[in-house]
């Protein structure tokens, strides 16, 4: 499961023809834990995209999905189903001339001085300049008025922006602008005004102040059209020079949050900024493969049904989404809920059915690229095998294998009217306490089968203290449970096989503004329960040393104030997190068990 | 298992040694279709469960579906059309007695309306109406015909079936409807309308209906017990206290079995005979939990439940391993209250009555 969220919507029923399904529950139980284990062993190291480790484990389930007899889908030879994507970007040497009208131009260059933004165009540019505030631009949608380029003319201009939002504007105000302040939301501003290039600087009054932004973990195998770096203080000064102006005093004025403080252009001077970015290219293996119908298809509506589960991990978790404390930075992150338990309920699913009669064909699917951004999975809808409108429902399993009290939580409800009879049905005989959830906009493989308009469901038992850490561990894996969530999908797919009915595909309103991720800068070490439907915000747990434990707060505490604002879910709480300053204390209201008690944070600066 | 209960636990208040899991292990939710859900009885083989669920589109309001724990599928065995309630199996047939509207030629513009509410996006508190059109009726699930039961105007519901299945107790308002009310009565009858129901006792045939009870404050939720008596709840006038009572099936020999002073309602007999379960707002306005009570209602009552949201309509199976109740305890979708299920343990509930002080008196 990557680290994102969102929600949203209504349903109605149907009635499908049921039919008990068959699992053997010894056998499936000893072969379960065997796919954990190899799954989650150091052999493995992780299993990160493109590694070694994610090719052995990709040889190990093609050699299960031969065992039991599947075979690689109609027309290829192979289970493995390559994709590309870049494994990581680095700065090649970013250089910046900034020349003043009649001096020799003065050369910047260095990491700690001059930095490619991760998404920019390897390419040079030059131009003359304009300071354009925090380059915020909040769209006509939101009634806010709020626009960083209003009677600025960038166009053919290479534009210098301030870092973050502005610092003293109301709670409010920084709650809205704070969603626009992601840096390729405002490169995406600042190219559609016409601007060639576009140089950030880290104000004064800011945290990390004059410091360049580091060059962070991107996916995106192409630039943004935009030659866009970061710069320090230090490569500022002369800019600023040119203006007359002091940097601190210009960011200021635009700290206020007014939307009439104007940019302006700096007059004498233009700049070459030659952004040198490697975008490193490699290739991950989705493995998938099929369980043939056993009758002729004839007449029947949306032949498949699939079944998918990520594989792939972190691997010792350097490039991004690694939560190990310091003292275990580094260390293979064996994944063993996320997602050998996951993988491994796809191959009893795929064990139990190989020895039935299928109505349908059976589609399983291991992905890989899931924690670097659902890539594998979006690379199989982008460019199916065969055409989508043939999948009858698409059923995922990430972090399944912890569960507790009972609970599953099954997610992506929403996307048809037929799940909650459907799940209802199939679980009388597998017995969980059921958590439904509509919102198929999760941060797993299922997000990428909802955008391909793909009736689904995911599978979740919960976040828990070691989730995407290395200690994520086989021995911690509930395999008395897990074998069970595979059988009430087992149900859930043999109804789905034998139906004439399929599910109708439900659009599910997203429910959260996604124009840039909010430049989430601040740091509280809280581990939010996704799978939680409490009132409040349950953690999940707390960040070893981070300013959550430091402020008393743990495992199971229910946050239902912070700073002022009630908290009732995550969402009000990432809103709320947007409200927050760093340093500065913030008052925390929380239920452990039913004592009401109250506490202060102090944020700290994510780097 | 050795239970931490000390002899004088019930009296000095300090219950908190026991906790739900005490009696109920494997608590899951058992219905997820739908809005909301309840009152899930058993069938007498313990194989299947009818209940009441909001789960057709067209139909806003609760109509009676059969689940089967073989197949996990549900069927619905209502008419489909106007609202439901208190399904129950008739012991040694093929039929299924329920509360329905169905024949109020207003049903179908009464869901329409409130699907449009629904709709608007408003929100109000839930409320049952007591609806004066409802009565009861018995379907036959091998021949598919139904039958009505009792025609006097007035809401007819809540019943049980007999152990032999000849007899049907249940509640009915028809006292508000057959006769000239005071203005103090008329004024009643607009404010609250339960105030007006007694409990009845009927032939499965719906011949002989004769009235047991005459005493101000709504009377129901009615089933026999295995001798062959009648469990009630008995609501004061206030219509804010209401306690357990027992009688027997021709009126005699009325005994309250608890005293809350609280709305302790939803009595529902456990096989072995030994005792009642119940739920009770006893520690909170509005939080129901299920309690539990000897049969001579000496001792005071046990609590069962220990979660936050409403659990309520406690039911055991036919064979007292299990328990069926009604509960909010999912929150989110299920907040309206879906059925849940839980293993009950029955020698860890004889073990805390018998460890229960006697029954207290409560200050007024
Ligand atoms: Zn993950």
């Amino acid at each position: 499961m990557t680290n994102t969220k969102h929600v949203v919507v209504a349903m109605a029923a149907a009635c499908l023809v049921a039919s008990t399904p068959v699992f053997s529950q010894t056998a499936t139980s000893s072969r379960t834990r065997t796919h954990v284990e190899t799954l989650a062993s150091d052999k493995f190291e992780g299993r990160l995209t493109g590694s070694p480790g994610e090719k052995l484990a990709a040889d190990y389930i093609i050699s299960e999905l031969k065992r039991m007899g599947a075979r690689p889908l109609p027309g290829l030879t192979d289970f493995r189903l390559p994709f590309t994507f870049t494994a990581g970007s680095k700065d090649g040497g970013t250089t910046l001339a900034i020349t003043k009208a009649g001096s020799a131009p003065q050369l910047f260059s260095g990491a700690t001085t001059v930095q490619a933004l991760s998404f920019s165009d390897s390419a040079e540019t030059s131009g003359a300049i304009v300071m354009a505030g925090y380059g915020l631009v909040v769209p006509e949608s939101q009634n806010f008025g709020y626009d960083s380029y209003a009677g600025l003319d960038v166009k053919d201009k290479i534009v210098v922006v301030f870092r973050y939002f502005p610092e003293d504007a109301d709670q409010q105000t920084r709650a809205i602008l704070a969603r626009y302040a992601d840096l390729r939301y405002k490169a995406q501003a600042a190219r559609q005004r016409g601007a060639k290039g576009m140089l950030v600087v880290t104000g004064p009054r800011s945290p990390n102040a004059g410091a360049v932004v580091p060059m962070s973990f991107d996916t995106a195998i192409a630039g943004s059209g935009l030659v866009a770096a970061s710069i320090s203080s230090e490569a500022f000064a002369p800019i600023m020079a040119a203006s007359g102006k002091s940097l601190e005093a210009v960011q200021k004025e635009f700290d206020s949050g007014n939307p009439h403080v104007a940019g302006f252009a700096i007059p004498d001077v233009t700049v070459t900024l030659k952004a040198n970015v490697i975008r490193q290219q490699q290739t991950g293996n989705n493995v998938v493969g099929y369980l043939p119908a056993t009758a002729p298809l004839t007449g029947v509506n949306k032949p498949w049904v699939a079944v998918g589960a990520h594989y792939d991990h972190l691997g010792r978790g350097t490039t991004g989404g690694s939560l190990a404390g310091k003292d275990e930075a580094n260390q293979i992150h064996h994944g063993a809920d996320d997602n050998a338990s996951g993988s491994a309920t796809v191959l009893a699913i795929g064990d139990a059915f190989s020895q039935q009669p299928r109505k349908r064909h059976l589609l399983l699917a291991f992905w890989s690229g899931e924690e670097l951004g659902l890539l594998g999975s979006n690379a199989f809808v982008t460019k199916p095998p065969f055409p989508l409108e043939q999948m009858s429902a698409y059923l995922n399993f990430d972090m399944v294998g912890r569960v507790a009290g009972n609970k599953l939580t099954v997610q992506a409800t929403g996307t048809s009217a037929m799940w909650p009879r459907l799940l209802e049905q199939a679980n009388i005989a597998a017995g969980f306490d059921l958590v439904l959830q509509e919102d198929p906009y999760q941060p797993t493989d299922v997000g990428s089968f909802n955008t391909a308009s793909v009736a689904c469901l995911t599978f979740f038992t919960g976040a828990h203290q070691e989730y995407h850490k290395p200690s994520d561990t086989a021995d911690k894996i509930n395999y008395e449970d897990l074998v069970r969530v595979g059988e009430l999908a087992s149900g859930v797919v043999r109804r789905l096989m034998d139906s004439a009915d399929v599910p109708q595909f439900t659009k599910v309103e997203q429910k959260t503004e996604t124009g840039g991720r909010a430049g989430l800068r601040l740091f509280t070490g809280t581990i939010p329960d996704y799978a939680s439907d409490v009132k409040g915000l349950l953690l999940g747990g707390v960040i070893g040393g981070g300013p959550a434990e430091q402020a008393g707060l743990a495992k199971g505490d229910v946050i239902i104030e912070i700073a002022g604002q009630s908290i009732t879910n995550i969402y009000d709480y990432t809103y709320a997190l947007e409200l927050l300053k760093i340093g500065e204390p913030a008052k925390v209201v929380y239920m452990r068990g039913s004592d009401k008690r109250e506490t202060t944070l102090t944020p700290s600066a994510r780097k | 298992m050795a239970l931490p209960i000390s002899a004088s636990s019930a009296s000095s208040g300090s219950q908190s040694a026991l906790s739900e899991s005490t009696f109920l292990s494997r608590v899951r939710r058992l219905t997820v279709d739908g809005k909301r859900a309840g009152e899930g009885y058993w069938s007498p083989d313990g194989k299947r469960l009818v209940f009441q669920s909001e789960r057709d589109p067209a139909n806003p309001f609760y109509q009676i579906f059969v689940l089967d724990f073989a197949t996990g599928d549900t069927k619905r065995i209502s008419p489909g059309v106007g609202k439901t309630t208190c399904a129950f199996f008739r012991p040694g047939s093929s039929e299924i007695m329920f509360g329905s509207t169905h024949l109020d030629p207003k049903s179908k513009q009464y869901q329409d309306e409130e699907l449009a509410f629904r709709a608007s996006g408003k929100e109000r508190r839930y409320a049952w109406d007591y609806d004066p059109e409802m009565d009861i009726f018995a379907v036959d699930e091998k021949t598919g015909t139904t039958k009505r039961l009792t025609t006097a105007r007035g809401y007819d519901a809540e019943g049980g079936y007999s152990p032999d299945g000849q007899w049907i107790v249940f509640s009915s308002m028809r006292d508000a409807y057959n006769r000239t009310l005071s203005a103090a009565e008329q004024k009643q009858l607009e404010l609250d309308a339960s105030y007006f129901a007694e409990v009845y006792i009927m032939k499965a045939d719906g011949s002989g209906q004769t009235r047991l009870t005459d005493w101000p404050g709504y009377d129901g939720g009615t089933f026999f017990t295995k001798d062959g008596k009648i469990v009630w709840r008995h609501f004061e006038e206030n219509g804010l206290v209401a306690n357990v009572w027992t009688m027997n099936p021709d009126g005699s020999d009325k005994k309250q079995l608890t005293d809350f002073g609280a709305m302790s309602w939803a009595p529902y007999e456990h096989p072995s005979g030994e005792y009642f379960v119940f739920a009770s707002n006893k520690l909170g306005f509005e939080n129901f939990e299920v309690f539990m009570v000897d049969k001579a209602g000496a001792k005071e009552p046990v609590r069962i439940t220990y979660t936050a949201g409403f659990d309520g309509l406690p039911v055991p199976s036919p064979d007292g391993t299990q328990m069926a109740f009604t509960s909010a305890r999912g929150g989110g979708a299920g907040s309206a209250g879906q059925i849940y299920l839980a293993q009950w343990n029955h020698e860890a509930a004889m073990a805390a009555l018998k460890a229960a002080g006697p029954r207290q008196t409560p200050k007024r």
